[in-house]
C-alpha cells in the first residue's frame, strides 16, 4: 500500500516523459490521469496514517516528505488544470518520484511526541510544507524559463522551444507560485516562533526547546530560504526583477529548501527531530 | 466497388496546365454536378487547389470510369485529351487512399506540411456532400482523411515551425508574450515587409499598432492599411518606450536605434521584454541592443535561418507521418473489407428470418390457442436463438483478411446454406440507390 504512490508516480512520470519527447496528446492526457490516480491514493495512504496517530503526518522527515510530494502533486495538477499546459509534468515527476522514494523505504509510522500535541503544529508544518511545495514549481518554472530564455536569445531554437509554453507564461506561473508559497512560508514561520515561544515558557528546562535559535542549522536556513523568497517577491515589484532574474532566484531559493529537507533534516538539526 | 482517383498535380503538370484543369477558379459546385450527371460512378468527389485538380470516384468498372472522367476533363474545360492525358496519374483502391490521406496530411504539398491543404479537403467533400454525389464509401474515405490530416499534425512537428519570414517573426512574438492580444506594435519604416508582418501581427490580435517613417504621408498610408496609426518621425522614442514588438524596416544607410537608446526604454518601469524585429538591409538596429537583458533582437537573416531549419525539421518527421498514414490507409481497407461482407450477412439474415417466418406460420394454427402475449414470446424467442446464431459468423465474415478469402466465405456461405449471391448484391444497390433518391 505504501509503494502504490509511488508506482502510479513512476508510471505517469514515463507517461509524461514520452509526452513531452513525442508530443502525443494521449500519452498527456494518460499521464494526467495516472498522476491524477496517484494524488488519489497517496491522499488515501496519507489519510490512513492520519487515522493511525490521530493527526496528519509529518513529524518525522520521512512523513514529513510524503505529504510534501502529495502537496507537490496536487498543486501541479492544480496548475495544469488551469492552465492546460502538461510541458512541466516531465520536469516535476522525476523530483516527486526520488523524494516519494524516501518514505516507501522508510514506512514506519511516526511515534506521537507530546511536545506537538498543538494546533500549532498542524498550521506550522502544513503551511511550511505547501510553501515548499509552490517553492518546487516556481523553481521547475524557473528552470524552464531559463532554458527557454537562452534559446530565444542565442536564436537558437530547438529542443525546448518547441515544447514549453511561452516565457510570458511562465513567468506569470513563477510569479504566482512564488508569492503563494511566500505567504504560506511567512505565516508558518510566524506560527513557529510564537509556538516555539510559548513551548518554551510552559517548558523551561526542555534541552530540545532550547536548541530553538538561530544557531540551529534548520532554522538558519529557513529564515535564509524566507529571505531570498522575500527579496524575490520585493523585486520583481520594486527592481523590475522578472523574466530571466526572478526565475534564477527561484531556481536557486528551491535549492536551498531542498538542503534543508534533505540533508539538514535528517541528520545536523536538533531542535525539528521528532519521531526518529 | 473500387475507389478510383484520376489527376494532375504540382508532381505530374506544369502550372499552365494545371490553370486550364483548375476547378476552383471556376465553380467546383457546377463541376460536382456535371460529373454526377454523367453516371461515370456511383460516387464522386473532385478536388481543387491551385496545386492539384483531382476526381475520387467509387465505381464497378474503373477502365470505363477513367474514360468517363478523361472525357468529363475534356469536356468541362475545353481541352483536348491529348494536351493532358500524358499529365494525368490514376490511382486505384488501396493507392487511392493512401494518397487522399498523404494529401490531407500535406505530405504530398509543396511545402510540406502546409496546413490550408485539409481546408481544401474539407471543401471539396463538403461541396459534393451537398450536392449529394459522395456516398457512402467516399463519405467514410474523407472523414477519415481528415481525422488523419489532424492525427499527423498533432503526432508529428510535419506542420510546425514558420516557414516564410514574416510567419517566424509572428510565432517568436508568442513564444515570448504568450497571447499576442493587448500587445503594442510599433513599424518603423513604411516598407512591403514591415507591412506583410504587421498584418500578420493584427491577424494574431495585437492590440494596437503605430506605424512611423520619415515621410508621414507614408506612414499615414501604411496605417490605413493595416488598421494602425501613425506618428510623425520626431516622436520615434515617445512611442518606442511603450512598445512590446518593435519591426524596423527603413531604408536607411546607417542604424537608427543604437544601445544606449533602447537602455533608456527599458527602464525599471517596464515590466515586459521587447521582441526587435529588424528586416531592413542594412540593419537598423545596433546589433550590440540584443545584449540586453529582456530584449530580443532578431533581423532577417535570423528569421531566415530559423525558416531553413523549420523546412528540414519538418522533413525530417515525414519518415513519422508516412507511418501514421500506413497505419490508417490498413484501418481503412479493413473497413472496406468488412463493408464487402455486408451483401452475405444480409443474404444470411434473410435466409434465417424467412426460415423462421415460415416455421412460426406453419405452425399458426397450433399457436392460435395461446394469448396474444404468449404468441409475442415465440415470436421473440425465435428471434434470439437466429441472433444468436448469426453473432459469431456475422463477426468472422467482417474480419476476413484480404479479398480472396473473402471470396472463397461468401462462396462457401452461399452453397452452405442456399444464397443467391445476385439476390445479396442487388439488395445493396437498391439500399445504395434510395439512399441517394
Amino acid at each position: 500500500m505504501n509503494a502504490l504512490p509511488l508506482l502510479f508516480y513512476v508510471a505517469a512520470g514515463i507517461a509524461y516523459a514520452i509526452h513531452f519527447a513525442r508530443r502525443q496528446p494521449a500519452a498527456g492526457r494518460l499521464a494526467t490521469t495516472l498522476l491524477l490516480a496517484g494524488a488519489l491514493v497517496h491522499t488515501f495512504v496519507i489519510g490512513m496514517q492520519t487515522m493511525e496517530v490521530r493527526h496528519v503526518p509529518f513529524a518525522n522527515p520521512s512523513r514529513a516528505i510524503s505529504t510534501f510530494v502529495w502537496l507537490l502533486s496536487l498543486s501541479y495538477l492544480y496548475l495544469e488544470l488551469t492552465t492546460d499546459e502538461r510541458a512541466m509534468g516531465v520536469f516535476i515527476l522525476p523530483m516527486a518520484i526520488a523524494l516519494q522514494v524516501i518514505p516507501t523505504l522508510d514506512p514506519g509510522v511516526e511515534r506521537m511526541d507530546p511536545l506537538l500535541d498543538s494546533p500549532w503544529f498542524w498550521i506550522h508544518t502544513s503551511s511550511l510544507l505547501f510553501a515548499y511545495a509552490s517553492f518546487a514549481l516556481a523553481g521547475v518554472l524557473g528552470l524552464t524559463y531559463v532554458l527557454q530564455f537562452k534559446e530565444i536569445k542565442k536564436k537558437q531554437l530547438g529542443y525546448f522551444y518547441t515544447r514549453l509554453p511561452s516565457l510570458q507564461v511562465l513567468d506569470v506561473m513563477n510569479s504566482r507560485a512564488v508569492t503563494v508559497g511566500w505567504l504560506f512560508m511567512t505565516a508558518g514561520v510566524i506560527v513557529g516562533i510564537i509556538w516555539a515561544t510559548q513551548a518554551r515558557a510552559a517548558a523551561p528546562d526542555s534541552a530540545r526547546l532550547q536548541a530553538f535559535s538561530f544557531g540551529d542549522p534548520k532554522i538558519f536556513v529557513a529564515v535564509l530560504t524566507w529571505a531570498v523568497y522575500s527579496f524575490a517577491v520585493v523585486a520583481r515589484r520594486a527592481m523590475g526583477w522578472h523574466g530571466r532574474k526572478a526565475a534564477w532566484v527561484s531556481a536557486v531559493g528551491f535549492a536551498i529548501v531542498l538542503l534543508n529537507f534533505l540533508p539538514i533534516n535528517y541528520f545536523v538539526t536538533t531542535s525539528h527531530s521528532f519521531g526518529n | 466497388m473500387h475507389l478510383f482517383l484520376l489527376g494532375v498535380s504540382h508532381r505530374t503538370a506544369p502550372v499552365e496546365l494545371r490553370e486550364r484543369l483548375d476547378f476552383s477558379s471556376r465553380d467546383l459546385g457546377s463541376a460536382v454536378e456535371a460529373l454526377a450527371a454523367r453516371r461515370a460512378a456511383a460516387e464522386s468527389v473532385v478536388l481543387s487547389t491551385c496545386n492539384r485538380s483531382e476526381m475520387y470516384v467509387a465505381a464497378d468498372d474503373i477502365a470505363r470510369a477513367n474514360d468517363e472522367l478523361v472525357a468529363f476533363l475534356s469536356e468541362f474545360h475545353g481541352v483536348p485529351p491529348a494536351t493532358f492525358v500524358p499529365h494525368l496519374f490514376a490511382r486505384q483502391d488501396a493507392e487511392a487512399v493512401q494518397h487522399l490521406f498523404r494529401v490531407a496530411a500535406g505530405l504530398d504539398s509543396l511545402v510540406v506540411g502546409e496546413p490550408q491543404i485539409l481546408g481544401q479537403v474539407k471543401e471539396a467533400y463538403s461541396t459534393a456532400s451537398e450536392r449529394r454525389s459522395a456516398g457512402p464509401l467516399l463519405n467514410k474515405l474523407f472523414h477519415t482523411s481528415f481525422a488523419v490530416g489532424k492525427r499527423v499534425r498533432t503526432e508529428t512537428g510535419i506542420g510546425e515551425g514558420a516557414v516564410s519570414v514574416s510567419f517566424a517573426a509572428v510565432q517568436l512574438a508568442r513564444k515570448i508574450f504568450g497571447k499576442l492580444e493587448g500587445r503594442r506594435v510599433l513599424v518603423i519604416g513604411a516598407g512591403e515587409m514591415g507591412k506583410l508582418t504587421a498584418q500578420h501581427l493584427r491577424s494574431q490580435g495585437v492590440g494596437e499598432i503605430v506605424i512611423t517613417s520619415r515621410t508621414l504621408a507614408r506612414a499615414q498610408e501604411l496605417a490605413a492599411g493595416v488598421g494602425g496609426t501613425a506618428a510623425p518621425w520626431s516622436e520615434l522614442m515617445n512611442v518606442l518606450a511603450p512598445a512590446d514588438i518593435v519591426i524596423t524596416a527603413t531604408g536607411s544607410q546607417v542604424p537608427i536605434l543604437g544601445r544606449t537608446q533602447i537602455e533608456s526604454v527599458m527602464g525599471r518601469a517596464r515590466r515586459d521584454p521587447l521582441f526587435i524585429i529588424d528586416i531592413a538591409i542594412p540593419r537598423d538596429v545596433d546589433p550590440a541592443a540584443g545584449d540586453i537583458e529582456q530584449v530580443f533582437l532578431y533581423n532577417v537573416d535570423d528569421l531566415q535561418a530559423i525558416v531553413q531549419e523549420n523546412l528540414s525539421r519538418r522533413a525530417a518527421e515525414i519518415d513519422r507521418a508516412e507511418a501514421i498514414v500506413s497505419e490508417e490507409v490498413g484501418k481503412f481497407l479493413a473497413w472496406q473489407r468488412s463493408r464487402g461482407a455486408i451483401p452475405t450477412v444480409v443474404a444470411l439474415r434473410q435466409r434465417f428470418d424467412a426460415i423462421r417466418r415460415a416455421e412460426l406460420q406453419r405452425l399458426d394454427n397450433k399457436l392460435s390457442g395461446l394469448p396474444p402475449e404468449a404468441r409475442a414470446r415465440v415470436d421473440e424467442i425465435t428471434r434470439l436463438i437466429m441472433e444468436k446464431l448469426l453473432l459469431e459468423p456475422t463477426e468472422q465474415l467482417k474480419m476476413l483478411p484480404d479479398e480472396e478469402t473473402q471470396v472463397q466465405y461468401t462462396e462457401a456461405v452461399n452453397r452452405l446454406f442456399g444464397l443467391r449471391a445476385e439476390d445479396s448484391l442487388d439488395y445493396v444497390r437498391g439500399k445504395a440507390a434510395g439512399k441517394r433518391d
